[in-house]
Parts: structure tokens; sequence; C-alpha cells
């Protein structure tokens, strides 16, 4: 039991082990596919953000630049009529008048002279015109409160000797619009410099230009002038009130964000990650040429990667899904096939201990063969096929006293149940036949005791059988059993007489009838069970009479265990491959008949001291009798002398209430008869028991002392011997040639 | 064995079928009882169906000779057989009955 636990607990172990083993696994390379997946898509993902806000800023850029080309165009197209009217100063309003009017995206213009160009004009001559958004006005922009010769519109150009974009600025004419003003230097006929002009580009188009870019839903723009100014930002207050490089400090991440702002004000392209609050920021950032401004998208991390996080998380969700599934499925099959183990290791258990009940079983009956390897006389061959693993047929024999006693039986039912009865009839078999000599008799016994225990209604098929061996003499009696068979020499084959009867265990009061037959001299008795005549092949065709008869007749004259393998192979051929329906009981009982020679004939009998046991001593001397063919006469005082000295020692060679035996011996001769009677009482010669007076009258005759006197007057010769603790009384009676 | 005990006019008869051996003398001992209690008158004692008859049965029939004898009675063994009346003869019972 213990084993079996510990053996249970490592198989548990086991199962759980490798469960978790293909979970591991499972789990491992579920892992592995979701990192690759993750990786190659963030990948792909982080490529594709890259590819489309660059290019978005790229396509805003072109759109810019060119806006910026027409201005530049504008400006530069007027070059030459300023050159043209530098003759006639007052005719350069017209110039600015026109810029501004031809170019709707120009705000304003002026034409700005170096100081004292125009002595009649005085220090400062600046032509301008602007446009209100109704008319233009023209009016002159030099005076001592601005003094434009120092302006960085003005100073800019004149040093780089080309076009200037000014930083942007408010117009601080009343307009809210942020401007921009596109400066560059104008020379004379001869190439000096004579000044700038400038037009003033409203950004406004700009800011919603760059404002509208959505590469993202949820993305936003920058854009930041040279120095770092806000010109673009959903957070308006920024706007021209602070660099990029101001709010850099107020991020926690400030290091990013100044790379960022040095990258953009460096004119670079790229982008950077730039962690804001709890969220992760994607800055791309491209440079506007010729102007010196950036331009930057902010694209929140989730935006990108948004779509590829929900994902993985679904692959979580639907992994975990699985894995608990699997981890289900190993646990029910782990369970399920814990329980099957069980299962079969009970069926394993009742097939064992079944298996162990047929052996018990089969070694109740004889089951070595020859079974009387010494005896020539009897010749025995028996087998149980069962059906199932346990039988409810039975055979048994044994020899007592000369004879063989021997019975067939079939159950009803199959199964353990029929085994157990099996074993029940097998052993009231053995038990009544011991005191029994009659088969009716054992017969009618043991159908008694069946019958008064018999609550499951079964029964059961028997034939009983007393063969004397040295006679050939059957009785016989048959309860309900197949008609056995009677194979001679000659390969003849009969059917014995037999009186049906019931079966046993069928009603407790029947009367069985006894039958006798004489067997000869190489006949064989063929009993059976019907698991013979009724071996189904696949045809369900049975085995028959017929052919059990056909299969006896040809062996007929052969030893016992021949002629049992001759029907077995008859049978196996029958049947062939079909299942075996029923079991298959046989007896073959082969009379040879003693060829012993008849002087050496012995025969023993055991008696309990009880005074109720002289029948069977009766019994014993009439057989001797009949043995040695002696008269009635003789056989009668015989039987006196005999039951006087057995009678002598079951009254007085043990004390009173305790058991002892008597062993009686004869022995056959072809010129006398033996008899030594012996017992392990107390010492005891009876020959020294002085005889009776016969002559005496009768009433001084003592009534007992005839016994020994009688033994005395019967027999021959009569000695006494104490011998190993035993009284022995050997006797002989010396028979006539005529007897 | 069986023993049909009878009581007459002037006395008994008793009739004994079977074996006379050791225990069904203890038997047949019990049932004599009141025959011997009154033997004074003639005791017919018929074995001719008795097939056999050991010391024992031989003690019961010399119980009750012996008891007639006492009480005046007399006793009459008929139809024996030839192996019993051979028994009879061995242990000098002949001599004892009147034997018919």
């Amino acid at each position: 039991m213990k084993s079996n636990k510990l053996i249970g607990r490592a198989e548990r172990w086991l199962f759980a082990r490798n469960g978790l083993m293909i979970l591991l696994v499972a789990i491992a390379t579920l892992e592995a596919t979701t990192l690759v997946q993750y990786y190659f898509s963030r990948k792909g993902i982080k490529e594709e953000a890259t590819n489309r806000a660059l290019s978005e800023l790229e396509a805003t850029e072109l759109r810019i630049t060119d806006i910026l080309d027409q201005v530049e165009t504008a400006v530069r197209s007027n070059v030459w009529s300023i050159r043209k009217d530098l003759e006639t100063p007052d005719d350069l309003w017209a110039v600015t008048y026109r810029i501004v009017a031809d170019n709707p995206m120009i705000m304003g213009s002026a034409i700005a002279l170096k100081p004292d160009y125009y002595p009649s004009k005085g220090y400062y001559f600046a032509p301008y015109s602007y446009s209100d958004g109704n008319r233009i006005i023209s009016l002159q922009l030099g005076s001592e409160t601005y003094d434009y010769p120092t302006k960085e519109w003005y100073t800019k150009p004149m040093e780089l000797g080309s076009g200037y974009w000014s930083e942007p600025y408010y117009d601080t004419g009343g307009g809210e619009a942020l401007m921009t003003t596109f400066s560059m230097p104008v020379q004379d006929w001869d190439g000096n410099d004579i000044g700038v002009v400038t037009a003033d580009v409203s950004l406004n188009w700009m800011t919603d230009l760059v404002g509208n870019v959505q590469v993202y839903p949820t993305a936003f723009n920058v854009m930041v002038s040279r120095s770092g100014q806000f010109m673009v930002c959903p957070s308006k207050a920024l706007i021209m009130n602070n660099t990029i490089q101001q709010v850099a400090s107020t991020f926690e991440d400030s290091l990013a964000v100044r790379a960022v702002a040095r990258a953009m004000l460096s004119g670079e392209r790229g982008s950077h990650v730039v962690h804001y609050r709890d969220t992760v920021e994607h800055v791309f950032y491209a440079p506007l040429p010729r102007t010196g401004w950036s331009m930057a998208t902010i694209v929140p991390h989730e935006e990108i990667y948004g779509n590829v996080q929900r994902i993985n998380r679904l692959i979580r969700i639907l992994q975990l899904v699985g894995l608990l599934l699997l981890g289900f499925i190993i646990f029910f099959s782990a369970r399920s096939q814990l329980r099957l183990r069980e299962v079969s290791e009970k069926k394993n258990r009742i097939e064992n201990e079944l298996h162990v009940a047929r052996e018990i079983q089969l070694s109740m009956i004889p089951k070595v063969f020859p079974p009387y390897p010494d005896r020539s006389d009897i010749d025995i061959a028996a087998s149980i096929i069962p059906a199932k693993e346990v039988g409810g047929d039975l055979y048994d024999f044994y020899i007592h006293d000369e004879k063989l006693y021997f019975c067939i039986g079939d159950v009803s039912g199959k199964g353990v149940p029929a085994s157990l009865l099996m074993a029940v009839t097998r052993s009231l078999f053995r038990t009544v036949s011991a005191h029994e000599k009659s088969p009716g008799r054992i017969v009618s016994s043991i159908n008694e005791s069946m019958s008064e225990t018999n609550d499951r209604n079964m029964f059961v098929t028997f034939f009983a059988g007393v063969l004397d061996l040295g006679t050939g003499h059957l009785r016989y009696c048959n309860a309900g059993h197949n008609f056995p068979l009677i194979t001679g020499p000659d390969n003849a084959v009969r059917c014995m007489e037999v009186i049906p009867n019931l079966p046993l265990g069928v009603a407790s009061d029947f009367h069985f009838v006894e039958q006798e037959m004489e067997l000869a001299r190489g006949e064989s008795l063929f009993l059976y069970t019907d698991g013979l005549t009724e071996a189904e092949n696949a045809g369900q065709e049975l085995f028959g009479n017929e052919r059990m008869i056909r299969t006896a007749r040809k062996t007929g004259n052969q030893h016992a265990e021949d002629q049992m393998r001759a029907m077995i192979l008859a049978v196996h051929d029958h049947v062939g491959t079909a299942k075996q329906s029923d079991d298959l009981t046989m007896l073959f009982l082969r009379y040879l008949g003693s060829d012993a020679d008849p002087s050496n004939l012995e025969r023993h009998l055991i008696l309990h001291n009880d005074i109720q046991q002289i029948p069977q001593l009766a019994d014993f001397v009439e057989a001797v009798s009949r043995e040695a063919c002696l008269d009635q006469s003789l056989s009668l005082n015989l039987n006196l002398a005999l039951e006087e000295a057995v009678t002598n020692v079951i009254l007085y060679a043990y004390p009173e209430k305790t058991d002892g035996l008597v062993e009686i011996e004869a022995i056959i001769r072809p010129d006398r008869l033996d008899f030594i009677i012996s017992d392990s009482g107390k010492p005891f010669n009876p020959l020294q028991v002085p005889p009776p007076d016969l002559s005496l009258p009768v009433e001084e005759r003592p009534v007992g002392g005839l016994g020994i006197y009688l033994v005395n007057t019967i027999m021959d010769h009569v000695s006494y011997a104490r011998e190993d603790g035993k009284n022995i009384l050997s006797m002989n009676k010396l028979l006539k040639k005529n007897n | 064995m069986e023993v049909t005990i009878l009581q007459q006019e002037n006395g008994w008869t008793a009739r004994m079928a079977g074996r006379l051996d050791t225990p069904a003398s203890l038997d047949v001992a019990n049932q004599i009882k009141p025959m011997l209690e009154h033997a004074d008158g003639t005791i017919v004692l018929d074995c001719s169906e008795m097939t056999y008859i050991s010391s024992s049965g031989l003690r019961i029939f010399l119980t009750i000779r012996k008891q007639a004898s006492v009480q005046g009675g007399h006793v009459i063994v008929s139809g024996l057989s030839d192996d019993i009346r051979q028994v009879f003869m061995m242990t000098g019972f002949l001599q004892l009955f009147d034997i018919q």
C-alpha cells in the first residue's frame, strides 16, 4: 500500500513537471515571437513615422519657400526701377507704392537710403508705403525717433550684401499680425550701395500653414526663429514672448529639449525623443532655409506606437487566455490520465486477484497428470479450460480403499460466484465421500447441504461415481449432468445409461437414484461439461454430440491423455478463432483392471473409537470377502471375529471421551486372509483373558468374556504384539481351495 | 436392526430383524427392559429375520435367559439361521436355550 502511494505521488509529480515544462516552452515561444514581432513592428512604425513627419515638414517648407521666393522676386524686380528713379527721389514713393499694390502678401515696402544720400532731403530719407487693409498710405520712415540706419533690417543686408529676412516681430502699427521683413541692398548703376529696399510680409498665412500641418491627429507643430523665438506654437502666450531655450529650462528633461533647440537653431534636420511629464514625445524638425527658421512637429509617443501597443496588449491577452487554456488542458488531461491509470491499476488488481482465485481454484483439483503414475489399473486425464478468468466447472477424483471416487460438475453462471460455488461443491464432495461410499447418498447429501444455503438460486449439474478398481464395478449417480460416454478398446462408443435426476441445489428433498454397471478392462469413461458440446464456431454452429462421438470413436483404444488431446484438438478445429463462450471441462477415466497378484491385495480401514462406526467395519469385511470370493457363512464369521476384536479396542483401549483410532489392515492371499488390528491405546493383550467355561449352567455363566473367545475360535491363528506404542493384534484365516 | 416386542397372554414375543451387532445391541438392551421386569412367562425370541449376531447380541440373549431363570420364566429361541446357529454352538448357547 505504502509503495503504491509513493508511486502515485511520484507519478503526480512527473505529470506536474511535464505539464509545467510544456507550459514553460509555450510561454517562451510565445514570448519570443511576440518580442520579435513587437521589435520589428516598432522599428517599422518608427521609420514610417519619421518619414511621414519629415516629408510633411519638407512639403510645408517647400510651400513656405515658394511664398518667400515670390516676395523676394517682387522686391528684386523693382531694383531696376529704384536705380532709374534715383535722380528723382520723390518718384521712389511710387516704387514703394507699386510694390505694395502689386503684391498682396507684401503689407508694406520701404526704400531706405543711406543717411545724407540726398543732401536736400536731410539725414534720413526712406520713402515708405503700407496697406492698412483698405488703402495704401505713403510716408517718410526716418526721423529723430526712428533712426533706421541702426535697425537690423537695414544693417544686416548692408553688412551681408545680400537679401535678409528679419526676425519676426509684431506689427506695431496696431495690427495683431506677426510680421517679418525682407530687405536687400540696392546699388546704383556704378555698383555702389545706396541703401536697402524692404518688403514687410505678414506671417499669418505661414502660422496657419504650419499650424495646420497634421502628421498625427494629436500632433502639434512649432516654429522658431533664428534666435529661438516661438513663431508658431499651440500655446499662444509663448509666441514672440519666449525662446525655445527659455522653455527648455522648464522641462524636467531639459537636456533633451536643449539638444532639440540646439539642433533646430543650427538648421539641422532630424528627430529627438523628449520626456515631458508622464508622456514621451517625439520631436521631428527641419530647417527653413534662407530665413534660418526651423519647424518642428511634436508627436506623442502614444500616437505613434499606440496601435502597436494596443495590438501588443491584445496579443498578450490572447496569449494569456491561450496559456490558461493550455494549462487547463494539461491539468485536466493529466488528471484524467491519472484517473485512467488508477482505473487500470484497479482493473489490474482485480485481474490479479481473479488470477490468484483461479490458482487457488486450480490447486483444489488434481492437476498433475498422470495422477497415479505407479498404478496400472487406472489411467486418468482431465482438463478445465475456463471461458472467463475463473470458471464454474469442476472435476475431482481420488482413490481411497482401492476405489476411485470421482465427480464432474458445471455450476450455473460464470465468474467469481460460480467459482465459489464450484469450490463449495468440490469440498462437499470430498467431505461427504470420506464417509459415504454410495454415490447416491453422496449426491443426496451434497444436494441437501447446498439447497439449505442456496440463496442465489444457483444450481450445479453434477455426476459422481465410485469405481471399484479391483472389479470394475461402477456405482454412479447423475444430478442433471450431461450423459457420459463409454469408449471401448475396439473404438466402440456408447452412451452410459443414466437417469437424469435433478441438478444439485434445486430441491432439497429430492431422491437421487443411484445406478451401477460393470466397466470392462480397457473401457474408458468420458465425462464432460456442456462447454464441449456447445462450443460455438464463428458461424454459431455447435460442436455437438455427433462430432464428439466421432472424435471419441477414433481414440477409444488410446491413453486417456491422448483421447483428451484429440478431443481438445477437435474442439479447437471447430471453434477456430471464435471466442470461447463457456468453460470446457473433460475427464477421461480409462479402466485397465488390476494386473496385480491378488495375493498381495491389501485393504485398509481406519475407524474412530466410536461404536457407531461398526457398520463401516461390516462393509469393509464384506468387500474384502467379496474380493477374496468367500462364501457368505465364512464372511459372516470373519465379520464376527473382527467386530469382537475391534469392539474391544473401541470400548477399552482409550480413556473414555478421548479420540483414538483403530486401524484395520486386510491382506488377501491365495491361501489365507490376514487381518492386523492396531491401536495406540493402553497396552492390552486380549489373549491373556481366560476362555469362558462353556459347561457352566446358565445361572453361573458370566454375561461377558465371549468376544476374544469367538475371535480365537473363528480364526486359525491369533497373536498379539506391542510395537512402537501400539497394540497389534494379528490373525489369519486359512482358505480352503473350494472357497 | 429392528426389534418388535409384543406382550402376550402368557409372556412375550420379541422379533429381531437384521444385524444384532454391538451398536445395535446397545439399543436393543434398552428396548427389552420391560420384558426383563416380567420374565415369568414364556418368552419367544424370534430370530428368523436376524442375519448376524455378535457377542454383545449374545449377552442380550443370556441376560434374558438369566432373568427368566430367576423369575421362573421360559425362553424359546426360534428361527435360527445356520450361520447364527453355528455361533450359538461355538459359544455353548445351544445348551442354554430351548431352540425350536
